[in-house]
Order: structure tokens, then sequence, then C-alpha cells
């Protein structure tokens, strides 16, 4: 394995050597870029985070939480193709277990190809991140603010689609509208199944950009998950963003209802603000509130205060700690830590 | 004696302190190419890589010049009110989502070659650069960097 993967390298370094023509200046590796293979269209690249925490109720902990690799082919015809295969809890460590590989699984998170009709419309086949809100679709840690996530960004739906989408985006009142629709058939075609998948599912986003500081999204879902309780939901969700200079403040609400008498009806959400830190250029302060109504319990809710440390936009250090109530099994009181690179 | 070293020394002292006049852009594409003109808005979208194909069902490649050329970031500062390493976060992003930035051209003739040489291909470069290789869809003027 080790002899395969140095081959690899340096046929890798090699191509790209060669194909470095004067007056192409992309060619070389960069840091939260990707490794571009020669000519040939192919990108390598992928991220990975280290975190470190301690929570309520709960062993301390340390683990590689997620090892993704990227591999992008793009040779400027009009289909592309991505896809991300994660190693997941690759290395880990608690207070009750050795650091060891014995939590480590393979992930096939994104596998799609894009199939450009027009300046307005793409075709997407395969398995990718399901467009609600704006967090499940970024969610990777070097591109967010906190080690944890929101639970409103991933309790209430499968975080993955696979099937067809139609995206694009329209000028609509001399502003941007992006739009994506999209159908999923997991229970047939998805060969590694998320962590609660969609049995099947249909849906859409719309972002329009109001100017270029604040972004407002709608999102509309009607499902079945792969649960025993034959229930189809439909959720509808609301996310909003502002981004000027270094300051950032961001929420999603989602409400989310099923058609069976024993199913709940839920609303979940969460309001976040980034500030930079006075007389700095890479420290950031991040604060967070989010309630989540959940079945079988009272409505949680959380507050959270972070700290973030960036030195280059492709790394991020972050330490925060949150703390609510009946929060125990979604997202509970405790400190966490994390290191997250984009290579 | 004095006033010889005096007023030289002078003048590159107010040059230095002086904001440099920005030249204006031209923006270029192959002369083959039928578009005749361009707007902001749709430069800007070519370059954030969110339209992707011009009329002729042809991909856009957009063109750069490296991060600490001028001419980049008085581009990026007409274009997008920011300068480029103010981008990254967006480009982090979209590289999340398997799409990259626009290629890197290591000169301005570099871009004239490309673009002369590639359906599809779209650069900036100062006027006095353009020749009959390519032709101008819109002239662009930076804002001085501060």
């Amino acid at each position: 394995m080790r002899v395969f993967l140095f081959l690899l390298m340096t046929a890798l370094s090699m191509a790209s050597r060669l194909a470095g023509a004067a007056d192409d200046a992309d060619s070389s590796y960069r840091l939260g870029n990707g490794y571009p293979v020669s000519d040939s269209g192919f990108r390598i690249g992928g991220y990975a985070t280290a975190q470190v925490g301690a929570r309520h109720a709960a062993p301390k902990h340390f683990e590689i939480s997620d090892l993704s690799l990227f591999l992008t082919w793009d040779n400027g015809s009009r289909l592309r193709f991505f896809s991300e295969l994660e190693v997941g809890d690759a290395l880990s460590a608690s207070e009750q277990q050795s650091l060891g590989i014995q939590d480590a699984h393979f992930e096939f998170e994104r596998g799609y190809f894009d199939a450009l009709v027009n300046n307005n419309l793409t075709v997407r086949v395969g398995k990718f991140l399901t467009p609600v809100g704006q967090w499940n679709v970024i969610h990777a840690a070097p591109l967010v603010w906190t080690s944890s996530r929101p639970v409103v960004t991933e309790n209430l739906f499968s975080t993955h689609v696979s099937g067809l989408m139609l995206h694009g985006s329209v000028s609509l009142a001399e502003r941007q509208l992006e739009y994506s629709v999209y159908g999923d058939a997991s229970d047939s075609i998805d060969p590694h199944r998320s962590k609660e998948p969609f049995e099947n599912a249909i849906g859409a986003h719309l972002r329009y950009f109001l100017d270029d500081t604040l972004q407002l999204g709608v999102s509309f879902a009607h499902f079945a998950l792969n649960e025993p309780l034959p229930v189809r939901y439909y959720l509808s969700g609301l996310d909003v963003a502002w981004v000027y200079r270094k300051f950032e403040l961001s929420s999603e609400i989602v409400y989310r209802a099923g058609d069976h008498a024993f199913s709940e009806n839920n609303w979940q959400g969460f309001v976040q603000g980034v500030l930079p830190v006075p007389m700095s250029q890479h420290w950031f302060a991040v604060g967070r509130y989010e309630f989540f109504e959940q079945t079988l319990a009272q409505t949680g809710q959380v507050g959270l205060l972070g700290l973030a440390y960036r030195p280059l936009p492709p790394l991020i250090w972050k330490l925060e700690y949150q703390l609510g109530t009946h929060n125990e099994l979604l997202a509970p009181d405790g400190v966490s830590a994390s290191f997250a690179v984009l290579f | 004696m004095l006033m010889r070293i005096a007023y030289p020394l002078l003048f590159v002292l107010l040059s230095v302190g002086l904001p440099v006049r920005a030249e204006p852009l031209a923006v270029i594409i192959a002369t083959a190419n039928p578009l005749n003109s361009l707007t902001a808005d749709a430069l800007k979208l070519i370059y954030q890589r969110k339209s992707q194909m011009d009329a002729e069902g042809n991909r856009w490649i957009p063109l750069n010049l490296p991060l600490p050329d001028p001419l980049r970031r008085g581009f990026s500062l007409a274009v997008f009110s920011m300068l480029p390493e103010e981008q990254e976060d967006y480009w982090n992003i979209q590289y999340f989502n398997g799409i990259t930035p626009p290629k890197v051209m290591a000169s301005e003739e570099a871009i004239v070659r490309f673009v002369a040489s590639t359906t599809g291909s779209i650069g900036y470069v100062r006027k006095q650069k353009v020749d009959n290789r390519v032709k101008v869809l819109l002239f662009i003027t930076p804002p001085t960097e501060k």
C-alpha cells in the first residue's frame, strides 16, 4: 500500500511538473486549492479535522474526526465530476479507550456528475448534499466557525440526497436567484447509505442575493425517512446570511410536520454571529443561540460562545463552550476544541 | 549642487506619497468570438464562475494575473469591490463544491496568447497590450488601492 501511494504521488508530481508551461502560473500546489494533475482536468484535495471534547456525562475524547478526499474532474467540457470519500473517526481515543483506529469507518459522502445544459441550468446526477439551508451544503470543518453544528442543520432531514437535481441561477430584478430542485431515490440507488437516509424525497431550495452582503433562502421538501414508521414529512425552512467584511450574521429555521397520527411537528433554528476580535487580523469571536423541539423531550435550548483563530483562510483553530437546557441528547453541555485544514 | 540632489529627491518623495492613477483595463476575448460587448455585472458573474457558458454554448474560461500583480488587485477592486485575498472564503466554499477559481496566467502577454487561441477564454490587460489577436468587450477603471 505504501509503495502504491509513493508511486502515485511521484507520478502525479512528475505529470504536474511536465505540464508546467511558462504561461500558466496555476500548475503548482496551493493550500486550500487542491492538487491539479497536469492538464488532465483532474484535481485532488480534501480536508482534515482533529477534535478534542469534554462533554457533560461523556468521556473526554480525541479524534481525527474527518479525513476527506476530493476528486474533481473538469476539462472545460459541459460535463464535470466531483466526489468526496471520507474516513470518519480515523484515529480516536477517550478516557475509556486507548488511541487507535477502532472507530474508523468509510463514508461515501458525495459523488456526482454535473451536465451543463445552458448558462441557467445544470443537471446533477449522483449523491450530493441536501440543499436545506446553508450550513449543510458547506458543512466542512474548515468552512464553518464552530466544531459543533447546530441541531437544525441535520436533525429533521437526511443530509444527503441520492438522485437527480436541476440547479442554476437566473436574474430576477437585476439580482441573482439560485435554485435547486431535486428528487431522491436513496432506497434504490445509494450503495453506502448515509446516517438516517431518505427513503425517497422531492424538494427545492431558492436563494436570492439582495445585494453583495445579504442573501435570503427558502427550502421545501416532502420526504419519507428510512425508519420503521411509514411517515411522510413536509419540511419548510428559511435561511438568511449577512456578511460584511469580517462580520457575519446567519440564521436558519426549519419546520417539519408529519402525516402520521403519532408523528410530532417540530420547529428548530439557530442564530449565529461572528465578529473580528479588535486589533487582530485573525481572531474571531463566535456566539450562537439555538432551539430545537424534539420527540419525547421538551424543547432544547443551547447557547454557545467560541473563539476562532484563522491564520490563513484554509486553516482554522476553534475553541468553544456550550451550555443549555434539555440538550443532553442532541447538543450536550461542554467544551470542545478543534483544528481543521482544507488541502 | 544641493538643488541637483534636492529636486529629484523631492520628486521621488512626492511620487511615493501620492496615489498612482490606475490605468484602464481592457477586458478581452478572441477576435473570432461573436460577442461584442459585456456588462460589468455579467463580467462579475463570469469571474465568480456563476456564469459558466457564453451565448454560443462554450464554457467560459476566465483568466487572472497572479495574486500580487497590481493589475489583478485593481481588477478585483473594480469588479468585486474587494481585494483578491478578501475573496478567499468564497473560493474555499466553491472548492468544497468542486468549482475552482479562474485560471492564473503569468503575464499580460500570456493572457493575450491564451485568449487568442482558446475558445471561451476571457481576460484583462492594459489597453496598450491589446492587438489584433483579441478584441475588447469593455474597459474598466480600477479604483486606487488604499
